[in-house]
């Protein structure tokens, strides 16, 4: 109970701040709309064909922003020190991981929520009653992305050339999730429902609720002053 | 201290004969003693370098991973120098195993590389442990380096269950394995000498892996202890 | 490139890298042996306490 009352709190300091900000949520969603018209450039298909490529772009689309995302995550507490005074605090660490999760969490989310129907008018794509689906399993995938992505944000916190860093460290071990997220999403887009897909999906959440378990447990060895 | 130094080097020394000895008596047994398979012909002697190599290999990761479980326990340098020397050579396994994966593939498959799930998978572990590496190399306080590579460390190795499960999954329901799989053989059709030649590559790539760990191990110790005295010196 | 070719291909470039590594290895141990000895003299040489 604590360690979520702290993580509630510590959410709510960064969604504060964002909001006074907006520095990582605005660059955001303009990257992911950027990346649409890349698309559109890149591949100049008929939309029954895009509509086929729709899960594995717009998990691309989702990837790159949100490593932009992680790439700011912890900004505000490395500028002024602030990490070494909220790891002096009394306070958790993994509270800590899971604020910093959520807060990724939410922000990909908004940037989702944008980005998929946009995705649906710019390509002229038919099958807008999918769309709650297909939201479904995105925070899913969504979710695996942001557990890990903070863990390795955070280990490469102290890292020369972390943004490069990052991707490189966090991709390879997304694989998992970004297999299954398309899958999931393509099984939804054929028959209309994830029954086909369970494997999958199952896959997907244990992933989650590992490594959100994985990363309470180890996080404070991860973020050390 | 010298006398137990001197100890160790001779140990080291034995280690090595050992694996010269067992890599050129399975290197004879591959290459002349063994017959050659009833279907791919000599080519399948590749299988004598592959599975020795893939297994040493998925031994080092697994030595990185209890190591780096010990180092967030224990605090201990010597388990983060051992973690790092093992997945140095799990990288070095790791792509010695991809390159001749690739050169058997061609005679069988009739192409350098396929998206095979057991290859898609195997460069994965590639691309994993090399990111350790260069994060290691990229943090410059050695506390810091040691636990993030750490993390790393066990955070890569569990993942490595579902890596394969996905990579698997992707490619059983887009294709059926196509693929002629000679790995896959069942163990009663192995010719008695092919399975003495394997036991003898893989004793023989243990024993050398064991010696190159022992010497990357030994030259992480010096590196700190060069720190420390360089610290002490303010050289 | 006959079956044998493939074959002396694939053990060439193994048991190559393999001792290319080893060399390397060998090598930047005797660099560390050496700068330790060379630290442990200085440690051991009069006239450095005056600092």
């Amino acid at each position: 109970m604590n360690l979520l009352r702290q993580a509630y709190l510590l959410l709510c300091k960064d969604l504060l701040l964002e909001l006074r900000r907006r520095d990582s949520l605005l660059t955001m969603f303009f990257f992911g709309t950027l990346l649409l018209f890349v698309f559109h450039f890149a591949f100049d298909l008929p939309p029954d064909k895009i509509g086929e490529l729709a899960p594995a772009l717009l998990w691309l689309a989702f990837l790159f922003t949100g490593t932009l995302g992680l790439a700011q995550l912890f900004q505000a507490e490395r500028d002024n020190h602030c990490l070494d005074a909220l790891l002096l605090s009394p306070l958790d660490r993994g509270a800590l991981f899971l604020a910093k999760t959520g807060f990724n969490f939410i922000l990909m989310f908004l940037v989702e929520l944008v980005v998929i129907p946009l995705f649906w008018i710019l390509f002229n794509l038919p099958a807008w009653n999918l769309i709650p689906q297909l939201f479904l399993v995105t925070l899913l995938g969504t979710l695996g992305f942001c557990v890990l992505g903070t863990i390795t944000a955070a280990i490469t916190l102290r890292a020369r050339g972390r943004e490069l860093l990052l991707p490189l460290v966090l991709f390879p071990l997304m694989i998992p999730v970004i297999l299954a997220t398309i899958r999931c999403m393509e099984t939804v887009l054929k028959t209309g429902g994830v029954a086909d897909a369970m494997g999958w999906l199952r896959m997907l959440i244990g992933f989650d609720v590992i490594f959100i378990t994985i990363g309470v447990l180890i996080f404070d060895s991860v973020i050390e002053s | 201290m010298a006398q137990s130094t001197n100890a160790l080097k001779k140990s080291k020394g034995i280690l090595g004969a050992l694996a010269l000895l067992a890599v050129a008596v399975g290197l004879w047994w591959s290459l002349l003693v063994a017959p050659p398979d009833a279907y791919q012909g000599e080519v399948q002697r590749i299988m004598y370098l592959h599975l020795p190599s893939i297994l040493t290999a998925y031994l080092s990761y697994f030595l990185v991973f209890i190591a780096s479980g010990m180092y967030l326990w224990k605090r201990e340098p010597k388990d983060d120098l051992l973690a790092h020397a093992a997945a140095e050579l799990g990288v070095l396994f790791t792509a010695l195993t991809i390159i001749e994966g690739s050169i058997w593939g061609k005679p069988t498959w009739g192409v350098w590389w396929t998206w095979d799930a057991r290859l898609t998978f195997t460069a994965v572990l590639l691309l994993i442990y090399a990111g350790y590496l260069v994060l290691r190399a990229s943090i410059d306080d050695q506390q810091r380096a040691a636990s993030a590579a750490a993390i790393l460390g066990i955070i890569g190795f569990l993942d490595i269950p579902l890596i394969h499960m996905s990579v698997y999954w992707w490619r059983t329901l887009h294709q059926p394995p196509s693929i002629l799989r000679p790995d896959k053989k069942p163990w009663e059709n192995v010719h008695p000498a092919m399975l003495t030649a394997l036991t003898i590559s893989f004793v023989g790539f243990l024993l050398l892996y064991f010696y190159l760990l022992s010497l990357r191990y030994r030259l992480g110790e010096m590196r700190q202890e060069i720190k420390a005295l360089r610290l002490e010196r303010g050289i | 490139m006959g079956p044998w070719g493939y074959v002396a291909l694939a053990y060439g470039i193994v048991w190559g890298a393999i001792v290319v590594y080893w060399f390397s290895l060998k090598r930047r141990y005797r660099d560390a042996e050496n700068e330790l000895n060379r630290l442990r003299s200085l440690e051991a040489a009069p006239g450095h306490e005056q600092n």
